[in-house]
Parts: C-alpha cells; sequence; structure tokens
C-alpha cells in the first residue's frame, strides 16, 4: 500500500480505474491522511482567526498605548492645522505671540494669481472680468465678505457653490486650511509673506499637527491618577471574590454534592445551575435589577414591615458588590461545577468503595479522593476564570455601570468607559490602550504564576490511576 | 397607487429618454445616511431630512435637472452609542453624511477631520440660516467657522410642584412670583434645600424625594457649577476649572444627601420610573429639560401642566452666583465623504431642514424649542404655551457648554467627581483634590485651575 502511494505520489496523477473503485479511494484518503502538511492545512483557518482577532489586536493594543490617540486626533493620522487653538498654544506653549498674530487671521484678496486661477478652473469670463473690475486688489477678512462682494456682480454665479469655487482661489491666509503635511503648510505660509526660523518651524509644526504622537504620558497619568489604585483594588476584589466563593468554592459544594446524589435529582440539580448560563445576558441582569429596584421585588416584599423602598442594588457599595459577586458567581459556578463532576466521574468508583471499606467517612473521601484528583481541573478554572474575570465587565456594566460613585468600576470596565464609551463622546482611544494592556501583562503574568503554583510538570506527568 | 403608477411610467419614461438622448444630463443619484438621538417625539430630526429630500428634488426638478436622493435615516437609543458609531465609522471610512449631534462634539471631530464646515458649502446670508437666532449660530461654530446648523435648542428649567408649595406656606401670588424671585437671585439653591426639606417634613413626598434630580450624567449639572459663580472657559478659549464654584455645587448635592431630601443612591434609578414620578406629584422639586413637557402631558398623562407645576430658571447657589438654565443644542453636522457633491447635497438638505415650519413640526412633537425668529410665526409654534412661554422665560439666559476638544474629558472628570462625592466614597474636599490632580494631569496647561 505504501508502494503503490509512493507511485502515485511520483507520478502526480492518478488513472481513471483507480478513482472508480473503492480501494484507491481509500488510497488517497490515507495519502492525505498521512501527509506531513495536513495538520497545517487544518489549522490554518484557527491561526489566521487568532492572528486577526487576537495577535493582532494585542499587538495594535500595544502601539496604541504609547499614543495619544483619541476622538480629536483620529486614528489614520492627522493633517497640520492654523487654527485658534494652535495658535494659542503657539503663543502659550512656544512664546511666539507675535508670529500667532500674524498666522491667526484670514485674509482674501482679489488679485492677479486669484483671476488667473479661477479663470482656470473655469469661471466665468464676464464673472471674473467684472470682479475685476469692481474689486480689485481689495482684501477681505472674512470669506463670506468675499462672497458677499461676488454676490453683488451683474454676472454673478447662480449657484451657491459656484460662487464659493470662485472665492477659494483669492485666499490669502493658511487659516483653517488642513493641510496634509507639514511642507505643504511652510510652503503656503512662505507664499504668503509669513517666512519662519528653524525654531519658529518646529513650533508651527509642534503645535498644528492634529493627529496622534507616540508617548509615554498615558502610563504617568495612571501612575499619578488617585482613582488608578481604587479601580485597581475594585479588580481585585472582583475577581477573587467570585473566584475563591463562586467559580471554584461553590462549583467544588456543587460538584461533590451531586456526586453523593442518585443520577437523576444530580442531573437536574446541576441542570438547575446551568439556567443562568443559558439566560441571555441582558436578561438576566435585568432580572436581577427588578429584583433590586425601588420598586422591585425586594422592596415590594419588605414594604408591609415598614421598610421603605428603596434600589438595594445602588444603595452602598457593599450592596452593590454584593449583586455583582452574586450576578457573576450564578453564571461562573456552573463551569466550574461541569469540569469538576466530569472529573470526579473519571475517578474509579473502586477507589471510593475501597475507602468506605476501610471505614472512611464522606468528608476523609473528598479529602484523600477526589480533592487531590481535582487538581488539574482546579488549576483549569481557576487560571481560566481569572482570566476571564479579569477581562470580563458585561455584567457589571449591565447591572451598575460602575456605581454607585464608581466604586465598582473595575479595570476592564474603566477601559471601555475611557476607550469607546462614554456621555460626552470623549474617546481616548490612546489612554484606553495603556489601560488595557495592563490588563495583558497581568493576565500573561497571573497564568505564568499559577503554572508554578500549581506544578504545571507534575500534573501532566502520566496518571497513577489507570 | 394611480400615482405610483403614474410615477412608475415617469421614472421610466425619464430613464429611457435619458439613455437614448446623447448630450442628456445623466441622473444624480445620492444616499444620504442621517444619524441622530432619540426616540418617537424626536423622529423628525430624520423625518426634516426626508422632507428637505423633496424639496431638492423638487428644486432640481424646476432647474430641469434631475436629482434622486436616498435618504437613509438611522437612530440611536442612547449619545454614548451614536458618538461611539460615527467616530468608529468615520474611522473606517463610512461615516454616515449627517449627524445630529451635540454642539459639544464640535471641536474634537472638526480637530480630527471627521466633519467640515457647512459654511464652505451654503450661503449663510441666504434664508433660512439668515433668521437663525445668532447665539445659536455662535454655539455651532468653532474656531470661527460655521461646521453645522442647530437642529433645536432647549432649555433646562427648575420644576415646583404647586400642591405641594402652597401647603408649605406659598401663596398662589407666591408660586407666581418665584420665576421672578429665582432671576433676581432672591430665591437660592439654599432655599430649594429648605423647602424640600419641608415637603418631605410635611409627609407630602416619600424620603429622599424632596429634592429629586436627573438620574445620570448630562448637561444639567453644569448648571450648578455656573450656579455658584463657575465659568467652564474662559475669554480666550482655555478650560478654567473654578475650585470654589465645583465645591460649592458638589456640597449643594451633599447636603441634599445629608438632609434626606435626595437619595444617596439616587443616581443611577431608572429614567421611566423618574418620569412616571415626577410627572404625577411624586416629588417636589427637581429639575430637567423643556423636551420634558412632551413625556410629562404625553406618556405619564400629566393633564394639567400648568396648574400643577411651576418652572423657573436654575435657582443661584449663593449671593455670589447666578441663576441660570443651559441650553445643548443639537446640531447638524457634516462629516467628510470622498464625494464633494455628496457633501453639498447633504449641506442643502441641512439648510432646507432648517426652515421654520419644518423645523417647528420637531420643536412641537419634542417640545424643544424653534432654532428660528421666523418660527414664533408659524401657527404650530406660536399656538403652543409651552413654546411660547419656555422661550420667554428661559431662553434669554441660557448658557452654553463650550467648543472646546479637551471640554469632554474635563465633563467626565467633573462628574465622576460629583459622583464620588454624592454617594459618599469621597468627601467634597477629597472630590475636588482628585479632580484637581485628574485634570492637572490630563489637560495640562489646556485648563486654568483657580
Amino acid at each position: 500500500m505504501g508502494n503503490s502511494n509512493a507511485e502515485i505520489a511520483a507520478s502526480g496523477r492518478v488513472s481513471a480505474p483507480d478513482l472508480r473503485g473503492g480501494a484507491p479511494q481509500l488510497t488517497r484518503l490515507q495519502k492525505i491522511g498521512n501527509s506531513r502538511h495536513l495538520g497545517l492545512y487544518l489549522m490554518a483557518p484557527a491561526f489566521l482567526f487568532v492572528v486577526l482577532f487576537f495577535v493582532a489586536p494585542v499587538l495594535l493594543t500595544g502601539v496604541f498605548g504609547f499614543t495619544n490617540m483619541s476622538t480629536a486626533t483620529g486614528i489614520s493620522g492627522g493633517a497640520y492645522l492654523a487654527n485658534q487653538s494652535s495658535m494659542r498654544a503657539l503663543r502659550d506653549k512656544h512664546d511666539f505671540g507675535e508670529l500667532a498674530d500674524q498666522i491667526n487671521r484670514v485674509v482674501f484678496t482679489i488679485d492677479e494669481a486669484g483671476l488667473e486661477a479661477a479663470a482656470q478652473a473655469g469661471a466665468s469670463a464676464a464673472t471674473l472680468k467684472e470682479l475685476n473690475a469692481k474689486f480689485f486688489g481689495q482684501s477681505f477678512g472674512k470669506r463670506r465678505d468675499v462672497e458677499r462682494a461676488i454676490k453683488t456682480l451683474d454676472n454673478r454665479p447662480s449657484s451657491t457653490r459656484a460662487i464659493k469655487a470662485i472665492s477659494k482661489h483669492f485666499e490669502r491666509s493658511v487659516f483653517n486650511i488642513r493641510f496634509d503635511s507639514a511642507d505643504d503648510l511652510l510652503a503656503a505660509l512662505n507664499k504668503f509673506g509669513i517666512s519662519l526660523d528653524p525654531q519658529q518651524q518646529a513650533a508651527v509644526i509642534d503645535v498644528t499637527y492634529t493627529g496622534w504622537v507616540f508617548t509615554t504620558d498615558n502610563f504617568k497619568r495612571m501612575i499619578s491618577l488617585p482613582d488608578t489604585r481604587t479601580t485597581l483594588y475594585n479588580t481585585l476584589f472582583y475577581v477573587f471574590t467570585t473566584l475563591i466563593l463562586f467559580n471554584v468554592g461553590f462549583a467544588l459544594v456543587l460538584a461533590i454534592s451531586t456526586h453523593y446524589m442518585d443520577a437523576a435529582p444530580a442531573g437536574f440539580f446541576r441542570s438547575v445551575w446551568l439556567l443562568p448560563r443559558i439566560t441571555p445576558p441582558v436578561l438576566y441582569v435585568l432580572m436581577w435589577k427588578w429584583l433590586a429596584w425601588d420598586t422591585g421585588f425586594i422592596s415590594a416584599v419588605l414594604g408591609p414591615f415598614g421598610i421603605a423602598p428603596k434600589n438595594w442594588m445602588l444603595d452602598s457599595p457593599t450592596n452593590a458588590w454584593t449583586f455583582i459577586i452574586l450576578i457573576n458567581g450564578m453564571v461562573g459556578a456552573s463551569m466550574g461545577m461541569l469540569i469538576f463532576a466530569s472529573a470526579i466521574k473519571a475517578i474509579p468508583t473502586s477507589l471510593f468503595y475501597a475507602s468506605e471499606v476501610d471505614g472512611a467517612t464522606r468528608a476523609q473521601q473528598i479529602r484523600h479522593i477526589i480533592l487531590p484528583q481535582l487538581r488539574f481541573p482546579i488549576l483549569f478554572i481557576t487560571s481560566y476564570q481569572t482570566l476571564s474575570l479579569l477581562t470580563s465587565f458585561e455584567f457589571i456594566l449591565l447591572a451598575t455601570e460602575g456605581g454607585p460613585g464608581g466604586s465598582t468600576e473595575v479595570w476592564a470596565l474603566s477601559t471601555y468607559f475611557k476607550a469607546l464609551n462614554n456621555y460626552a463622546g470623549s474617546l481616548e482611544y490612546g489612554y484606553g490602550a495603556a489601560l488595557a494592556l495592563v490588563l495583558v501583562v497581568v493576565g500573561v503574568a497571573m497564568s505564568i504564576l499559577y503554572l508554578k503554583l500549581f506544578d504545571f510538570k507534575t500534573l501532566t506527568a502520566p496518571p497513577k490511576i489507570e | 397607487m394611480n400615482k405610483r403608477y403614474k410615477a412608475t411610467l415617469a421614472a421610466l419614461a425619464t430613464t429611457a429618454l435619458i439613455s437614448i438622448g446623447s448630450g442628456a444630463a445623466l441622473a444624480q443619484q445620492y444616499d444620504i445616511d442621517i444619524w441622530f438621538v432619540g426616540g418617537d417625539s424626536d423622529s423628525y430630526r430624520g423625518e426634516a431630512i426626508e422632507i428637505a429630500a423633496d424639496f431638492l428634488q423638487r428644486e432640481a426638478a424646476v432647474r430641469g435637472e434631475d436629482l434622486s436622493i436616498n435618504v437613509v435615516t438611522k437612530s440611536f437609543s442612547g449619545w454614548e452609542e451614536m458618538k461611539q458609531g460615527v467616530t468608529l465609522a468615520a474611522e473606517a471610512g463610512a461615516a454616515p453624511a449627517i449627524v445630529a449631534a451635540g454642539h459639544e462634539d464640535i471641536a474634537p471631530w472638526a480637530q480630527s477631520g471627521l466633519i467640515v464646515p457647512i459654511e464652505d458649502y451654503i450661503d449663510v446670508d441666504a434664508w433660512p440660516v439668515n433668521d437663525i437666532y445668532p447665539n445659536l449660530l455662535e454655539i455651532a461654530s468653532f474656531d470661527g467657522q460655521l461646521y453645522g446648523l442647530p437642529q433645536d435648542a432647549e432649555s433646562r428649567p427648575f420644576f415646583f410642584w404647586k400642591d405641594y408649595m402652597r401647603e408649605i406656606g406659598y401663596s398662589d401670588a407666591d408660586i407666581d412670583g418665584l420665576p421672578d424671585l429665582i432671576q433676581s437671585g432672591g430665591y437660592t439653591l439654599q432655599d430649594v434645600l429648605a423647602d424640600a426639606k419641608k415637603i418631605q417634613d410635611a409627609g407630602l413626598v416619600a424620603e429622599g424625594y424632596g429634592f429629586y434630580p436627573r438620574v445620570s450624567n448630562g448637561p444639567d449639572y453644569w448648571q450648578f457649577y455656573t450656579s455658584f459663580g463657575g465659568t467652564i472657559e474662559n475669554d480666550e478659549g482655555k478650560l478654567v476649572f473654578d475650585k470654589e464654584a465645583m465645591t460649592g455645587f458638589y456640597q449643594f448635592f451633599v447636603d441634599a444627601v445629608e438632609l434626606g431630601v435626595t437619595r444617596k443612591n439616587h443616581l443611577g434609578t431608572p429614567w421611566d420610573q423618574w418620569y412616571a414620578e415626577v410627572a404625577n406629584g411624586k416629588a417636589g422639586l427637581w429639575h430637567g429639560g423643556t423636551w420634558h413637557y412632551a413625556r410629562y402631558t404625553g406618556k405619564e398623562g400629566q393633564d394639567d401642566f400648568f396648574g400643577n407645576i411651576q418652572f423657573s430658571l436654575i435657582p443661584a447657589g449663593n449671593a455670589g452666583g447666578q441663576p441660570n438654565t443651559l441650553t445643548h443644542p443639537v446640531v447638524y453636522l457634516l462629516t467628510q465623504q470622498e464625494n464633494d457633491d455628496a457633501i453639498a447635497i447633504a449641506a442643502d438638505l441641512v439648510k432646507i431642514a432648517s426652515e421654520p415650519r419644518i423645523n417647528a413640526l420637531h420643536a412641537i412633537k419634542s417640545a424643544h424649542l424653534g432654532i428660528t425668529k421666523a418660527e414664533s410665526s408659524v401657527d404650530l409654534y406660536a399656538g403652543d404655551r409651552w413654546a411660547r412661554e419656555a422661550t420667554e422665560r428661559l431662553l434669554p439666559f441660557a448658557t452654553a457648554m463650550p467648543n472646546n476638544v479637551n471640554f469632554g474629558q474635563y465633563w467626565e472628570i467633573m462628574f465622576g467627581g460629583l459622583e464620588a462625592s454624592w454617594t459618599g466614597q469621597k468627601t467634597v474636599a477629597a472630590a475636588i483634590a482628585d479632580v484637581e490632580t485628574e485634570l492637572a494631569t490630563t489637560l495640562g496647561d489646556d485648563i486654568v485651575i483657580r
């Protein structure tokens, strides 16, 4: 068979009878199956997705984190724009007040060059002739003034666009014009009689650039802000409390307790705990909100006992955290429960029988049989859920939006608000990316720490149970 | 049906003529997207552009041109989503031609080249632009250029539930005179706290419902900064952080919580609950916007608005402050497009949509204020008591947020500080200190701290 494969491979073609018969088809399949490259082919789509949706974003986050990119700078690049703000900066930051005043004005002059340019652009000769006759040599401080002048002509263009097409040729200043390159701006300034020494050129380029620049300011800002520390503590509290209490702790309780039940009730309880996971997150959180609102279930139940209705979720940071950890934990516990329960199932029942013969209690069975065998699943759940909780903020966003007073704002949520979603529309992509970069670094560090802590090498050693 | 049949025939005939006739003008086809924020009552933010498209096509037909405009409207339920959508779409080169956004977006969007000045495309001396209130045009401008046209105007009044004011000793004449008293500075935010407390102590409203403010971040909160004498931007166009005014503003809300007239966990209350409560006498004093009138008298069923509710400017915070209100016009902005003709068409549509009669449809349906002087002569507008009275009582005193590239960051930081002190996470002094640090670190020389 191997020879036959080799022959086919060598000939580079398959004869017609071979294709029709059963055996040659098998041969071909096997050939693919034996191919050293098959794995690569199969992995290619996955690899592509990983590069596109993980590697590239992480790399871009790394780059963006060292920029001041924002709504105002745009992402794709900037222009050189002399406007009131940049001229103010030229005055304040570089102390070139006089130069700023020179640049900071609009001039439209009816001159030979303008008339020629307008004629070349196709403006009516009669219009230009009349403009020349009536306004030659005159200057205007605003575009609308020169357009008002054009509108007084007997031969005025019939449309606003045609008037604007003429007026633009008489502009003799750079104010409020976007130049694609610094050279274009400097050339235009020079053309309008403003020549700059190298120091002035550098200053003008610095203040007029509208795009983003590389900077390490994001990290300096992060370190100096008092709220960064609060967000960090919030994140650590959120991740580890949810992880210990629910994602690992409660999941273990569920897995072990259902292990000692009969199959039918055990299956039922596991299914019940899966419900939060299969409920759409928005609806799931909405139900919690209904529970906690002033007009919700808790207030309605406590009302007859003389307790004033209030928003129980947002009443205090403690309440908010309680709800957030419950909301996350109820969903998070189910995954651990499934993994732990199946791991317990994999333990040979003979071990349990033997221990019972030796008179072991349930607690002893858990301590000496179940938990040692769950070491790897616990490592997996702990690392997976740590990373997952670090980056997840959707339940907090839906439930408290980080409130009350920012007390439940975790790192990922804060990043989201800064970079992508805030009421004022001031999206700071650069600072947001710097915040996200911290999460990536912390995530990788935590993974390494877990592998060391749980001694990955011994975990991947051949199993002792056969 | 018959009309449609005729229209189809006409369209077919036109197409046939164009394809047959050599040198005949080619049909110009434009797809114009308009994105805006709003529910049913704000539908004219999009529909006005559709009406304008019909006009523009007719004008073209009169000139003998064949112009076809397909307007696609898209509404968002929240500003956050729309602003995020517009900025990201623009980066991908797919920005909608027209955006109805808050005027404070002009500065950053102009800086990044996302939007283009409308004055490059329309004649600002021509109707109806020459009839738009100059202060609104100023609000739609940045760095001396007119970037957009105001789509609406509004202001944000303070409200009183009249019955409760009577119960705590105000006569009808007192209540009628309250707006003037507030305007003269004779009734301040300290009186607001005192009256809210009295209303609550008399058992007229529940604990925490004496003064019932807005439930989320919004331009409204800048009014309280102004009430305590704060300035957001100086004459040179630099942002200003006035520590004393900001302290007074934060302290007012902390005092309200400590007095028990406002709930500590008030921020985050669902809007639907809030509207239902204030429109039906569950709260004593509160503040909102002129457009709330549509909600109170519509969905919330308040059928005697003027009988039950008094409205005024936001009172001064103290002797040094000033009574004020804030107008936050939505503006139609034009985004940078590859096809300059498409921008010109979009500009014409925005211009036509600003016609008094078309704008009045939005103003009255959504209880906003008009943008042109002539609008008050349109029957629909003139016949509406709320539009008339709110325009007279509030608009002359309205300030606006500045069009400044860094304002958005200042705004978010300001609200963060308010939220932290209101909910007791920080003392007012600590919140102010943190806001100062954050502003100094984030904005550096671009803000004056005093």
